[in-house]
């Protein structure tokens, strides 16, 4: 009876360590790879080689006096501004409407709202690429701000959503009470209590457009070409630690991303 | 309703209103810049278009793009290894991803908030980059080959950068932490009580894991699912940089076919079966999830 006992726990004690031994390894497979490119971005040397030697802050001076490179940048970060007041703009009134609505509506607009982010990015490039030509617009940089937003305006929809269907309504109600018109209610109340939601959609949406490939591939302009073309193209041809460097400046940004994030909805909230 | 909200300004109108007015803006720019050009798609794909400079003079229904592309033993080739490729992925993703989440749900405040940084970091980081980091670990002067050559294991690079296992490896590695939030948001809402319940009635804690955490968490799978699927199986980026210049993918293929070749109504039915397939297998998901959802909570050993 205790050997069986014994050995019940034993199984047990086994297979909860492989699982926990999984997740361990699953973790390190996450952070490890960029670990080793900010490593090799300080490297002294000239090739990519590991383990790295010495220090050096050369090759982010180097990515910083890329002409190509910075402009590329400053694209992307246009981009993403536009789309993230874009989704802004547009999302905002649309959570209301998903929130706020009849039932029915509700439904058959979130599912519209949220159908070309369900669609791969691939495919709505093509179709805006083609579009476009049927009636004369080419690729700008404008045509790939303005898929983007498109293609991510569920992202702001969804989390502000979440957030007004958790806000008590009888505040909005007090204020009406006290002789708040409904704008004066949504701007002193709603609006305030809902930043925290919009801040996080906006890194999300800002995000994509500073990176995204699938969408951008197809519509991006061929005189100011983004962040993700250039990268996409320096990657492929050379092996210059530069590259690590730039990559080392994307990871940044995604850091300082992630601080927003755990500010604004804290990181828990991210899933809602 | 008070007098005020319905001779008020337009504005106090719209915000008092229960109806979809507000989303109006957003309904006409879906319907311009994705309803449309879906349409045109489509029409594209399916029919044969004469023009002459630039200006449509005739469009016929015609299914002679499609034929074509299901004659070509190149699409059948690709698209099988598209497919493959998605379904290894996910399977992957989940293997590796639960085990995560299991440790979110047992873990403490700090265990948990480092799963959340190293779960949603990636997320923000740009794809290219993340490849471009396994180019670093599996190129010919990479990680692995300079460790195992300095250990002496073997005398010259071996060539695992530009093969299908690269490709693989790295599709896993991108696309884990898309498996792993939906699986983290079940198990946030999981209610630990069950689980003190079923070590109370003498279950083991794998026990508990079989017959009370995996049966609430099965549709978290299935969310992580779908998502890794459809975007793993429509990515361009990883096939491209790991897989080496002649690795196609479905969605490496649309590209090719689009902005070098040039053949629009080619791409356009690439683009159409890549989107009808991927609908498919995210209904061959729902299914399956339902199916073990049933499974996991009818099942009684």
């Amino acid at each position: 009876m205790t050997t069986q006992w014994r050995y019940r726990e034993f199984l047990d004690r086994l297979g909860i360590g492989v699982i926990i031994a999984i997740a361990v390894f699953s973790l390190a497979l996450l952070v490890l790879p960029s670990v080793v490119v900010v490593m090799i971005s300080f490297d002294t040397r000239a090739f990519i080689s590991f383990p790295p030697q010495g220090f050096t802050l050369r090759w982010y001076q180097e990515v910083f006096n890329h002409p190509v490179l910075v402009g590329a940048m400053w694209t992307s970060f246009k981009v993403g501004v536009v789309v993230t007041l874009a989704c802004i703009a547009f999302g905002v009134p649309t959570a209301l409407a998903c929130a706020r609505g009849e039932l029915r509506g509700r439904t058959a607009l979130s599912i519209y709202v949220i159908a070309p982010h369900m669609v791969p990015g691939i495919v709505l490039g093509v179709a805006v690429l083609f579009t476009g030509a049927l009636v004369g617009i080419g690729p700008s940089i404008w045509l790939q701000a303005v898929t983007l937003s498109v293609f991510v305006l569920a992202v702001m929809v969804r989390t502000v959503t979440s957030r007004l269907q958790r806000l008590d309504p009888a505040l909005e109600q007090a204020a009406a009470n006290l002789g708040a018109t409904p704008f004066q209610a949504f701007r002193t109340i709603t609006l305030p209590l809902l930043m925290p939601a919009i801040l996080a959609g906006s890194v999300f949406t800002f995000v994509e457009g500073f990176d995204n490939l699938s969408v951008t591939i197809f519509t991006h302009g061929f005189r100011d070409r983004p962040l993700p073309i250039e990268l996409l193209a320096i990657v492929q041809q050379t092996s210059s630690p530069m590259v690590a460097a730039l990559s080392g400046v994307q990871i940044l940004l995604a850091i300082l991303a992630m601080i927003t994030l755990s500010l604004s909805v804290g990181l828990d909230g991210v899933n809602d | 309703m008070t007098p005020t909200a319905l001779h008020g300004p337009f504005i106090d109108r719209l915000l008092s209103g229960r109806g979809i007015w507000p989303a109006v803006p957003a309904i006409i720019v879906l319907a311009i810049v994705a309803v449309i050009p879906f349409m045109v798609l489509l029409s594209l794909g399916f029919s044969d278009v004469v023009s002459s400079r630039g200006v449509i003079i005739s469009q016929e229904f015609s299914l002679r793009h499609l034929k074509a592309a299901l004659s070509d033993s190149l699409y059948w080739t690709t698209f099988r290894r598209s497919i493959g490729l998605a379904v290894t992925t996910t399977l992957l993703c989940m293997l590796l991803g639960f085990p995560v989440a299991y440790l979110y749900l047992i873990g403490g405040k700090w265990t948990r908030r480092i799963i959340l940084v190293l779960t949603i970091a990636p997320i923000l980081t740009s794809g290219i980059v993340r490849t471009y980091a396994w180019i670093v670990i599996l190129g010919g002067r990479g990680v692995i080959n300079t460790t195992l050559m300095q250990l002496g294991l073997i005398d010259q690079p071996v060539r695992i950068i530009n093969t299908h296992w690269a490709v693989l490896i790295g599709m896993v590695q991108i696309h884990l932490p898309i498996m792993i939030l939906p699986l983290i948001a079940v198990m946030t809402r999981h209610d630990t009580r069950l689980d003190e319940a079923s070590a109370n009635l003498g279950a083991t804690r794998l026990g508990t894991l079989r017959h009370v955490i995996l049966p609430l968490a099965t549709p978290g799978l299935g969310t992580g699912a779908a998502l890794v699927f459809t975007l793993s199986y429509t990515t361009f980026v990883v096939p491209q940089l790991l897989g080496g210049g002649n690795y196609l993918n479905a969605a490496t293929m649309v590209f090719e076919q689009v902005v070098y070749a040039l053949e629009w109504n080619k791409g356009a039915v690439t683009a159409v079966i890549l989107m009808a397939t991927c609908l498919i297998g995210l209904i061959g998901i729902a299914a399956l999830t339902n199916l073990a959802t049933r499974w996991t909570r009818a099942g009684r050993s």
